[in-house]
Parts: structure tokens; C-alpha cells; sequence
């Protein structure tokens, strides 16, 4: 994650083209911690060059048919494989209306020519803090699937995102897929992102709102703002209780600049995230509430 | 490890020995001598060395030679046919869409590629496909003008 001048060639290693699931999940049991992923390669690559990482055995996943599945079925949700870039995502109907949020944070992330490579998986995978992935599928309530040879388990990508590139992944094992429930009718969704001069976010927000009259669920889920995306749980109170909708949304909004820890770097003080954050709440949530 | 790789590079096939850990730019900036591809921030920022790998505009300085194995390659020298300019480049040099040129093989390849999928884009469009790729002489309005006044060549195909 340093900004210093990258070396102009890789380390050495040894290039893997896995046809099958099993032969990946084979060699990265063989070679352990000595191995790493490559997908769309826009994060391992320019990581190798930092030197952040070097390792000996890099296995390239795009030869496995399985891990580029793309589905959406009704009443069970979206399954987005760990090799789906974000071009697919974004000329992906179903995500275009019913996941908006997830759709705004892939339009707004990086570059349309990065896009074609990055992936979703790799994205939450890298777990660093000012990327736009993790937020939407945190309000969505979404899991991953870890793979290893012996087992399968699901983690909540909340959970599975544990500060800057932690992430929960044992050697051997390998995300497959991104699970996001289906979505209520009448259920609504955005993102926003504030930057300046690069893609990366000085504050971005999903927003995930359900307010039917029986059950009220409400999520605000912020990035870039601490070593990990956190939820404004006392805001989501705010939004789900009893009331004038654009009160609830003034309040939410400044409870949120309020309750959260933020952080202070030599990209924006912790004050003017704190301001972001507020701001951003009120535009977005006004926007889901009033707009169609 | 060194290895075999064939991919088609402007039509030609082509077959290379690439180490594992070479880079797409390298190999087709020193091996195969094609030099419309930039090199300049190395890393994913700036755009320069963006090439169209089986039609999809991508930055060649973060993907592995061994990767495009078998692939198709298309580069600004990969253009033109017979010695004939295409649509967008006679376009470039009619608005004057350069100052030192270094980011035009990069943007005439994404922008011609961009009206081949999109005839008839919007500004906003155009803004978009093209936002990964850099001109530090910031001639983006002609580059856009460009691009627009090409937009009718394409839509006649």
C-alpha cells in the first residue's frame, strides 16, 4: 500500500493455470503460504511490484469455468463468482435494478479499463480500507464461500473483512463466491463516494433501506473511514423508529458524523470526515426516500 | 520457468518465449518490438499501455505475458489498414488532439474501440470509457471533440 516508485519487473515465481477447482485447491494446499491468487491481477500485480508481496507460486484461477458463474434466482439472491469482473457486474441487468448500491459502487470504482480486469472477490479480498466493494455488500448482508480441499464454510464479508488486508483465509483455502440475498420488493439501495484527484474514497457509504410498516431494516455501512467498513448502528436506530422521514434523516446523519471512531490521515483530517459523512448520509438517504 | 506462448499480435501469429514473471508491456515492447505501447507509471494509473485483449481495452503493465496465451492483441499499429488511417485518427489529427502525443496511441485505441461497441456516445460516455487513461498536456477537450466528430464513420458500418 506504499505510494514509492514501483521496481519496472516482478519477482520471481512459478505461473500455475489450474483447469479445475480441485487441481487449484491441490496446489494451493501444496505450496501454502508460498502461493497466491491471481484473478484479474490488478491488485497482486501491482502489489508484487511494490514488493509487498513475493510470492513463489502464483496460481492464475481464470481457467476454471465454475468460478466465473454470474446468477441471480428469486428468493435466493446473487451469486457473483470469484473470477467476475466489474464490467460483468456492470452490464449485469439484475444488479443494474435491484442492487443498486452494489451497481453505483462498481460504475464508481477505479477506471472503466481496470474494470475490465478487477474483480469483485479480489477486490474484497485485498480488504483495503478506501475500496468501494465492501460497503455495498456489507448492507446487503452478503457472504462469502472459502473453499479449501476438506471443507466449505461461509462468512459474512463483514466478518470476513478484518482490518487492512486482513482478511479471514487460511492457507489452502480460496474464495469461490460472493452470496447476496435477494433483495424485498420495495426495498431500496444506493452508494456514494467523495474523492479528490483519485478513485480513492476520503469517505464512501451504502445505504440499504426496507421500511415496510411491520419490520423496518435500515443499513448505513461506511468505508475509508477506519481499518475496517463499519456500520452507524445508532443512525439505523434513528432511520427505523417512528416519525417524519427527512427529521429521522437530519438526525441519522448527524448521529452518524457523531458515533463513529474515524480515522485522521494526510488525505482529509478526521473533522472533515466527520463533515462527509454527514453530508453524504443526508444526500443519499434523501435521495432514496424521495427519488422514484 | 521459460516458456512457449502464441498469441495473435494486429493480425500476425506470433510465437514468443516469456519468463512467468514478464510482463505483457515488456514482452510486447522489447520482444516484439511494438512501441505504440507507453510505458510510464508502470502501474495501473496512467493508462498509456493500454492494448485490447480480445476486444477489451486493458492496461498491459498488470498482466502477465503467460496470462494472454493463445489471446488476440491489437495495438495502435494494428490500426490502419493498407495505409490507410482510421476514422478516429484522421479525427485526432484534424483537432490537433495532441501536444506531445506520448498518451495518443492509448486513446486513439480505447476511443476507437469505445465507437465500434458505441457509434454514437454521449459525452458523458466518452468521459467514462476513457477516465483510466492520462494526458499530462490536458488536450482532453480536443480528444473528446475528436472523437465526436469521428462518431458518424462509425455509425455508417
Amino acid at each position: 500500500m506504499s505510494f514509492g516508485s514501483p521496481y519496472f519487473t516482478l519477482p520471481d515465481f512459478t505461473y500455475h493455470k489450474p483447469k479445475t477447482l480441485r487441481e487449484a485447491l491441490e496446489l494451493l494446499e501444496k505450496y501454502g503460504d508460498e502461493a497466491k491468487i491471481l484473478a484479474g491481477g490488478v491488485g497482486l500485480i501491482a502489489f508484487m511490484k511494490e514488493r509487498l508481496v513475493s510470492p513463489s507460486h502464483v496460481i492464475d484461477i481464470k481457467g476454471i469455468p465454475e468460478l466465473k458463474k454470474l446468477e441471480y434466482r428469486k428468493g435466493e439472491g446473487l451469486v457473483i463468482g470469484a473470477t467476475v469482473t466489474f464490467s460483468e457486474l456492470e452490464s449485469y441487468q439484475v444488479i443494474r435494478e435491484k442492487y443498486r448500491a452494489l451497481y453505483q459502487a462498481v460504475k464508481l470504482a477505479s477506471d472503466s479499463i481496470i474494470r475490465n480486469r478487477a474483480t469483485l472477490v479480489g477486490n474484497i479480498c485485498e480488504a483495503i480500507p478506501w475500496v468501494d466493494g465492501p460497503p455495498p455488500l456489507i448492507a446487503y448482508g452478503a457472504e462469502v464461500e472459502i473453499k479449501s480441499l476438506d471443507k466449505v464454510r461461509r462468512v459474512p464479508v463483514a466478518e470476513f473483512i478484518k482490518g487492512p488486508v486482513e482478511i479471514d483465509l487460511e492457507p489452502g483455502e480460496i474464495v469461490t463466491s460472493i452470496h447476496i440475498p435477494d433483495v424485498p420488493s420495495g426495498a431500496r439501495s444506493g452508494f456514494v463516494k467523495f474523492n479528490v484527484g483519485s478513485e480513492f474514497a476520503l469517505v464512501n457509504l451504502a445505504a440499504y433501506l426496507s421500511l415496510n410498516k411491520e419490520k423496518k431494516d435500515v443499513r448505513l455501512v461506511y468505508g475509508a473511514i477506519s481499518p475496517k467498513p463499519v456500520r452507524a448502528l445508532e443512525a439505523e436506530k434513528i432511520l427505523s423508529s417512528e416519525g417524519d422521514m427527512r427529521t429521522l434523516i437530519i438526525s441519522a446523519a448527524v448521529k452518524a458524523s457523531e458515533e463513529l471512531e474515524v480515522i485522521s490521515d494526510v488525505l482529509a483530517s478526521e473533522d472533515f470526515r466527520r463533515h462527509l459523512i454527514k453530508i453524504l448520509t443526508m444526500n443519499l438517504l434523501t435521495e432514496l426516500v424521495e427519488g422514484g | 520457468m521459460v516458456r512457449k506462448i502464441s498469441l495473435t499480435v494486429n493480425g500476425y501469429r506470433k510465437t514468443v518465449e516469456v519468463k512467468d514473471n514478464e510482463l505483457l508491456i515488456d514482452v510486447l515492447r522489447d520482444k516484439l518490438k511494438i512501441k505504440g505501447v507507453k510505458a510510464a507509471c508502470w502501474r495501473g494509473e496512467c493508462g498509456l499501455c493500454t492494448v485490447l485483449l480480445n476486444g477489451e481495452p486493458v492496461k498491459s503493465c498488470l498482466v502477465l505475458a503467460v496470462e494472454v496465451d493463445g489471446s488476440e492483441i491489437v495495438t495502435v499499429e494494428g490500426l490502419s489498414r493498407d495505409g490507410e488511417l482510421t476514422p478516429i485518427q484522421k479525427a485526432f489529427i484534424e483537432h490537433g488532439a495532441l501536444q506531445c502525443g506520448f498518451c495518443t496511441p492509448a486513446f486513439v485505441l480505447a476511443s476507437h474501440q469505445l465507437l465500434l461497441e458505441n457509434p454514437n456516445p454521449t459525452e458523458e460516455e466518452i468521459k467514462e470509457k476513457l477516465s483510466g487513461i492520462l494526458c499530462r498536456c490536458g488536450t482532453y477537450y480536443e480528444i473528446i471533440e475528436a472523437i465526436k466528430s469521428a462518431s458518424k464513420f462509425y455509425q455508417k458500418k
